[in-house]
């Protein structure tokens, strides 16, 4: 049994459609968190979804909208380095924190 | 209804001749186990055997074929099991009663839960929720470590559990989850999440813990609120799960 640490969960909704610098923004935010040296992130697609615009984000035909979640669990120092950034790179959204605790499982490799 | 847990075993040996107020013993037994409400008992014809008689019954001779031993087994709790011994025991006049300690793993029953009656009712507490992170490729003895993770969380009693697909991620490995460029060759980010009491996720959760090689779990507080349409007899059968 691993030890459970206290950490923070970051959670950052946007859409599918919102780009950084000509690239998707989840690419952007995840290759951002490899440079701060995040533990990990990781970055799942909704169905269907709303935000602070009211508009329906789903998957048309040829314009991909449908939302985005990246979570991404670390310290809570870590995670203040990584706000500011995201921040920034975001254009709406929402960013939300909880107090989580987590297990990492890391076991040698061995024959399975 | 029979439950999960430890339970009683009873099998009973009698002659296919047997005789209980003119009629077949085995008969008189199924009959009066059903009509005390047991949740099954099955009635097997053996192909040979002998008994306290020493004398062997089989099928092969046909002189022999009438007396072939018949075997009644039926499952239920230890309560139910005293309260049905004194007849079985004063019924069964030529044979064995054996009882033995079982462990029941399923009770599964093919029907359907009646539809919903009238609105539902909100069920309020506070529960765990558990996150789950690994990798869509993650293998355990060969199947696809979610779908082994899934079935052995179902298998302990788990209120629900979901399995999410993510389409970008990296961990602390450093290597970069993504789909590949044929199909099929993916290895995505893959997380379950899964809600229920602390103790039973505790209990859960090294499970879990052994089946993986590699990976991340998260734990968190979290408000709950059941939309259930209310079945008595089911809810009081799992608890507040």
């Amino acid at each position: 049994m691993g030890t459970v640490k206290k950490a923070k969960l970051l959670r950052l909704h946007f859409g599918e459609g919102d780009q950084y610098n000509g690239k998707p923004l989840y690419e952007a935010i995840v290759n951002r968190c490899k440079e701060l040296k995040i533990a990990g992130a990781t970055v799942f697609r909704g169905l269907e979804g709303y935000g602070e615009t009211a508009e329906i984000h789903r998957h048309h035909l040829i314009r991909k909208d449908q939302p985005i979640v990246v979570t991404i669990v670390d310290t809570t120092e870590n995670l203040a380095r990584l706000i500011p950034e995201v921040e920034q790179m975001m254009d709406t959204g929402m960013i939300a924190t909880s107090d989580v605790e987590f297990m990492r499982i890391e076991k040698p490799p061995t024959a399975a | 209804m029979l439950q999960k847990g430890t339970a009683k075993k009873v099998t009973i040996f009698v002659n296919e001749d047997t005789q209980h107020h003119f009629g077949s013993l085995c008969d008189a037994i199924l009959t009066f186990l059903l009509h005390k409400g047991v949740s099954g008992a099955t009635a097997t014809r053996a192909m040979a055997g002998f008994g306290a008689h020493q004398l062997m019954h089989t099928t092969k001779i046909e002189v022999l074929t009438e007396h072939l031993p018949i075997r009644i087994e039926f499952i239920e709790s230890s309560e139910k099991v005293d309260e049905l011994m004194p007849t079985l025991y004063d019924m069964v006049t030529d044979g064995v009663i054996e009882v033995q300690d079982t462990n029941v793993v399923k009770v599964a029953s093919k029907e359907r839960p009646s539809p919903a009656k009238g609105p539902h009712t909100e069920m309020r507490g506070t529960a765990r929720l558990m996150r789950i992170y690994m990798g869509e490729s993650d293998k355990w003895q060969g199947e696809p470590l979610y779908e082994a993770i899934l079935k052995r969380l179902r298998l302990m009693d788990i209120a629900g559990a979901t399995v999410y697909r993510g389409i970008l991620g990296y961990g602390v490995k450093g290597h970069t989850h993504k789909s590949g460029r044929l199909p099929f060759s993916h290895d995505l980010p893959v997380m379950i999440s899964v809600v229920d009491t602390d103790e039973k996720l505790a209990k859960a959760v090294s499970e879990v813990e052994s089946m993986m090689q590699d990976g991340l779990i998260v734990f968190s507080n979290v408000d709950v609120i059941r939309l259930v349409h209310s079945r008595p007899e089911t809810e009081s059968a799992h608890g507040n799960g």
